[in-house]
């Protein structure tokens, strides 16, 4: 079992090497941060003497040695736009990102799975037939034209809440939260349920799906033959058998929620870390590009090494493989 | 238990309200497209940088509303000799934001800070041979030769406490990698930074101790980057901030429209132009012409001629802007008033000189544009590409991120491309320096003369222009220049970059085309 999980590792170090390799080979496509650092009135030799400065005048390549160089010893490097090292820059936005994840994932788990099981024991209903098909919309929608139609809803046209921002935040030791501030929890529900709309609807139809499927199972005619009542046939016993599925997209999604803040966070203007990387590539600020870059596929990779590992745990049959060998 | 903390809480919110008298609180915050980089006033030398440090630093002189220069930390200055340099003397009284004074040393020590390898403004000082303090509130400002704008070209230059950067280890900016200097500020402007956090929001508070008359009512300001331009107008229509910049184009008439928003309108000092390949021996993207037919002074006339500039305003800029001719607008000093109309709109005209040029079917070319850089860059030069059609000029267009864009300008990919100017003194000599001056890397000219433009009589006025103390003379070969530039067509001037801002209708401010918003100069009513 060691030596398999050792091999996990290995393949997971592997991977993000190349993409880290695939990730400066694209820099150079992104353009030349030379002209955004200086001024107009810059001369050619600026241009040069810069550009040797930053080590931009080497092959990618040796960018690349260069960067992964500093970063196992815990240095990411200086941004080229805002003078100060990547790594607090980093840290200072993570809080607003994960926040804004964790909310919208809670409210996605919690409205998914309740609206599946609704539109699945009723499945014939009006109201059940008009969540299935305005189900659609968060399907098929892009998260920008939602986000920019939920602001000019409730911020321009009501005015109930604010149309961009994280509001107050209160600062726990590196930590800003904006859950402790009446401000905070306004500006929360505009872009979470943008980012988990998505989220949301997939968790619904997948739930829906698994439990019609479970229905028909024979347990549940035996479960209300016994005449149990119809919450305990629905909560206790088709509820749970249907999740197995259902946590393992859950615990994939996670990762998607994360990394797909990115257009959340530009239409709301929230502070986290995708709006970091959009403005980065804006600037062509390469050392926080190439730090958001392995700190997303590093998460990525986690993942999947994590579930390969339970995996291992859960299906016998792998190990008999690797006993047997082939 | 319960009861007692309710009735601490509601002192405690009452409290501040009964000692601020409600009607005098004014909160104004304003959302921008580009966070300035840094609080450091000699790192960085761009528009949101400088714009927004003007609020907290300042300089010897400054900008009035009408662009024309005033005492700042200077009461007034004068000539030294014949033109060896200038003397200004300093306002007593000043305090930095710190509480330290402001004399001689803190000028003379800005003075190296900006003009050190480090800094970006260090080009501003190039006409500088010394600075001498001669006492504690007089400055003597030396130059290589007689330099009549120096008092102008010094107008963003701005005064750091020379006490307070040495405690905090910050007596030279650092872009590279930030120093204390990048994150705070300590200026002896109207407004002070209470708090910085880069991309997120700055926050303002009027400086008690300023020296000058508050023409505001402003007692706190935020400002927030918003780079979605949907986000930003959604954030002004509904009240969450006070001011944006800028309005997008097409959603002006919309504001319009409505009560409850403003839209304040100007030009910027930002000239757009085509401009050539002159120095090229081929077409980069053409695949039958042989040599290059835009070194020809007909064709490029030829290219004026067919392009209909009041037609690209009226439906792209919304009638925004306005047509120019000279690479500087008729606000700079310097603009030449006999050269004020514009090549007309005439394709015949056009075509005839194409024909005589040896070009009577045209031909075709690659046009080389931003479409990120200036308001709405890729939909003129599309525009161009059509009129050009129209006279057998076939261009194919070539539109990308500033980010490309300029690297392809330096290694010469291109046959035409699109070019915005706007000239950090404020005067027309400094796109002559940089777009019309054949490029001289020891002398710092032509720096931005990509397509390699020369022409001897400007060369040599140039340097004329920049010591000529003597108005009238000093406009007499400005205007020379600007003659010859017309008549070879050096670059094709097209219109001045419209200025667009929204703010709330209870918000009265002033715009200056330098595009700087100063905040000393709002009242929210």
């Amino acid at each position: 079992m060691l030596a398999y999980i050792i091999r996990r590792v290995a393949q997971s170090a592997l991977v993000l090497l190349i993409v880290g390799l695939v990730a400066f080979a694209m820099f150079r496509f992104v353009g030349d941060p030379i002209d955004n650092m200086l001024g107009q009135e810059r001369t050619a030799e600026d241009i040069e003497r810069l550009r040797g400065q930053l080590g931009l005048d080497q092959p990618f390549v040796v960018q690349y040695y260069r960067f992964l160089e500093n970063a196992v010893q815990g240095n990411f490097g200086v941004s080229y736009r805002q003078g100060r090292p990547v790594i607090d820059i980093l840290m200072e936005r993570a809080p607003a990102t994960l926040e804004l994840a964790a909310v919208s994932g809670i409210l996605a788990i919690i409205f998914g799975i309740a609206l599946g099981v609704f539109t699945a024991i009723k499945r014939n209903g009006i109201t059940a037939n008009l969540i299935m098909s305005g189900s659609l919309i968060g399907v098929s929608l892009p998260t920008f034209l939602i986000g920019i139609l939920l602001i000019y809803l409730f911020s321009v046209e009501l005015g109930w809440l604010p149309s961009f921002g994280r509001g107050e935040v209160v600062d726990l030791g590196g930590w800003s939260t904006g859950f402790l501030t009446a401000s905070g929890l306004k500006a929360l529900i505009l872009p979470s349920i943008t980012l988990g709309l998505y989220q949301m609807t997939l968790i619904m139809r997948l739930v829906r799906s698994e439990m019609l499927e479970v229905l028909r199972q024979d347990y549940i005619r035996f479960a209300r033959a016994r005449g149990l009542r119809d919450r305990t046939v629905h909560f206790r016993h088709a509820l749970k058998n249907t999740m197995v599925p259902v946590i393992t997209v859950i615990g994939l999604q996670v990762g998607a929620i994360i990394a797909f803040a990115i257009i959340t966070e530009t239409v709301f203007q929230w502070p986290g870390v995708g709006l970091l990387f959009i403005n980065a590539i804006q600037f062509v600020d390469i050392p926080v590009m190439a730090a958001y870059l392995m700190l997303i596929s590093v998460m990525f990779v986690g993942i999947n090494l994590i579930v390969d590992i339970l995996y291992f745990f859960i299906d016998p049959r792998l190990r008999v493989d690797r006993k047997g060998g082939h | 238990m319960l009861r007692l903390l309710r009735t601490a809480a509601c002192a405690a919110a009452i409290l501040p309200a009964a000692l601020v008298p409600a009607a005098q609180a004014k909160e104004f915050s304003w959302a921008v497209t580009t966070d300035p980089q840094t609080m450091d006033p000699h790192a960085v030398n761009s528009t949101p940088v400088l714009g927004f440090l003007n609020n907290v630093y300042e300089g010897l002189v400054r900008r009035g509303k009408d662009m024309s220069i005033e005492p700042a930390l200077a009461t007034g200055w004068e000539p030294i000799g014949e033109g060896e340099g200038w003397r200004f003397f300093l306002r007593e009284g000043v305090t930095f934001q710190d509480g330290s004074t402001f004399d001689a040393e803190d000028v003379v020590f800005s003075y190296e800070r900006a003009s050190s390898p480090e800094s970006d403004t260090a080009s501003w000082f190039a006409p500088v041979s010394d600075v001498v303090r001669v006492d504690d509130y007089t400055v003597d400002f030396l130059t290589h030769s007689p330099n009549p704008i120096f008092p102008d070209s010094i107008a963003n230059w701005m005064i750091m406490d020379s006490g307070w950067a040495e405690a905090n280890a910050a007596t030279r900016p650092d872009k590279e990698s930030g120093n204390f200097a990048t994150l705070n500020a300590n200026g002896t402007g109207a407004f002070r930074v209470t708090t910085r956090e880069p991309g997120l929001r700055t926050v303002l508070e009027p400086f008690a101790d300023w020296w000058g008359e508050p023409e505001h009512n402003i007692t706190r300001a935020e400002m927030t980057p918003i780079q979605n331009p949907a986000t930003a107008l959604a954030a002004l229509l509904s009240g969450d901030v006070d001011m944006i910049n800028p309005v997008p184009i097409q959603d002006v008439q919309r504001l319009q429209g409505n009560p409850d928003v403003q839209v304040v309108q100007g030009i910027e000092a930002r000239v757009m132009m085509l401009g050539f390949p002159h120095q090229a021996e081929a077409l980069k993207y053409s695949a039958e012409t042989e040599g290059n037919p835009f070194a020809d002074a007909r064709v490029r006339k030829a290219v004026a001629h067919a392009i209909n500039v009041p037609a690209i305003l009226r439906t792209i800029m919304r009638g925004n802007a306005e047509p120019v001719n000279q690479l500087v607008s008729s606000a700079m000093r310097g603009y030449s008033e006999a050269l004020a109309d514009a090549p007309a709109y005439d394709p015949e005209a056009a075509k005839a000189l194409l024909a005589e040029a040896g070009y009577p079917d045209g031909f075709s070319f690659g046009l080389k544009c931003s479409n990120n850089r200036y308001l709405n860059d890729e939909a003129v030069c599309q525009a161009v590409t059509a009129m050009l059609a129209q006279v057998g000029l076939k261009a194919t267009l070539d539109a990308m991120p500033v980010q490309n864009y300029w690297p392809e300008l330096r290694a010469g990919n291109y046959d035409m491309y699109l070019l915005g100017w706007s000239p950090g003194t404020f005067d027309a000599e400094h796109p002559i320096r940089f777009l019309a001056a054949t490029p001289n890397e020891e002398k710092k000219l032509g720096s931005w003369n990509f397509g390699g433009y020369s022409n001897a009589r400007v060369d040599e006025l140039l340097p004329k222009i920049q010591s000529e103390i003597d108005e009238p003379t000093r406009q007499g070969m400005l205007d020379e220049v600007a003659q010859v530039l017309q008549d070879e067509t050096a670059y094709v001037p097209l219109y001045v970059q419209p200025l667009v801002w929204g703010t709330g209708s209870n918000v009265t401010l002033t715009q200056r085309p330098d595009n700087f918003f100063i905040l000393r100069w709002v009242s929210v009513n």
